[in-house]
């Protein structure tokens, strides 16, 4: 009679741990750049400096 | 430069390009401190004795005095020997050394031991200096002026444009994931993400501390009215951190991009 709940137990458990593995393995084989800023970033033109559609010739980037 | 550049001009002089680029390999090689042979290296060697330096040399050190000042201190080209202490004492392609981080110190200020005189300078003993980005920014004003009156010119990723591009409104460059037309400007980018390694050092010296900056920012790129302004603002702002930083962009570049740690 009670080996019901018992099992129900170990099942919600085993659940739970299951998830939290899998949860895991997923967040561990996902990490692409651990230094990638992880807020977005602030962009700020003022008016003496148009935006544009047209695809660039070059960039400006760190070297 | 150990870096890439790329000239773009409407109706271009073959011969005017291939002049450029020889003026461009031929200056890199004068302020190189990976030569001992470059004039950047007899200064740094004749430190305590006055030097006799080329006209640009002249003004590059002249421009350095004056990024000081802008940046409040924060651009100060007299890091060389904390750059040497965190490893960077070789070009990165042949890859860093071991630092000796006991050996990093806060840079002097640049004033108390930079003089200038018309024809030559003068290093007070025991300083260094590495003109790094600054003279990369000034070598792309200086080389837009070269080239004719509708050129971009991008120095390793310092932009310096003259003229209103292809089609009349300005060059159309990439600033982040954004696209901006940039005309008689200048553009560059300070980042903490490139020339980094091990134990997680970097080229970017705080000359507060004479240490890696430990700024909350990793990358600032800016649009200023010339390259070499917008390469001091970019470091400064970087180093200063997101608290400071917009309002310093904000008084100093017509546009800006903050990317947070």
């Amino acid at each position: 009679m009670q080996l019901r709940p018992l099992l129900l137990k170990a099942g919600a458990t085993a659940v739970t741990l299951g998830a939290t593995l899998v949860s895991a393995l997923y967040v561990t084989a996902h990490v692409k750049n651990p230094s990638a800023p992880l807020q977005p970033s602030v962009l700020n033109i003022s008016s003496s400096v148009q935006p544009s559609n047209v695809q660039p010739v070059t960039s400006t980037y760190a070297s | 430069m150990g870096t890439s550049c790329s000239l773009f001009a409407v109706q271009p002089s073959a011969l005017a390009l291939l002049k450029g680029e020889l003026w461009v390999r031929s200056l890199a090689a004068r302020l190189t401190r990976f030569d001992a042979r470059s004039e950047l290296s007899r200064l740094n060697a004749a430190a305590g004795k006055w030097t006799a330096v080329s006209s640009e040399m002249e003004a590059l050190l002249r421009e350095s005095l004056r990024a000081h000042e802008r940046s409040g201190g924060l651009v100060n080209v007299a890091v060389l020997p904390s750059m040497l202490a965190v490893g960077y004492t070789r070009t990165l392609a042949d890859g860093p050394t071991a630092a000796t981080l006991e050996l990093a110190r806060s840079a002097p200020e640049l004033p108390s031991v930079l003089e200038v005189m018309p024809g030559r300078a003068r290093l007070e003993p025991d300083v260094g200096i590495d003109l790094g980005g600054i003279a990369k920014g000034w070598m792309a004003d200086r080389l837009a002026e070269r080239l004719g009156p509708n050129v971009l010119v991008n120095l390793g990723g310092d932009l310096r444009a003259r003229g209103g591009g292809p089609e009349g409104a300005g060059w159309p460059v990439g600033f982040g994931d954004a696209t901006i037309l940039l005309a008689g400007r200048g553009a560059a980018t300070s980042s903490v993400l490139r020339r980094r390694w091990a134990g997680g050092l970097h080229h970017l010296i705080d000359p507060r501390t004479g240490l890696p900056a430990a700024s909350d920012l990793v990358e600032v790129s800016v649009v200023a009215a010339t390259a070499v302004d917008a390469e001091v603002v970019a470091k400064a702002a970087l180093i200063a951190g997101r608290a400071s930083a917009p309002a310093y962009c904000a008084a100093h570049a017509d546009a800006w991009r903050l990317v947070p740690a």
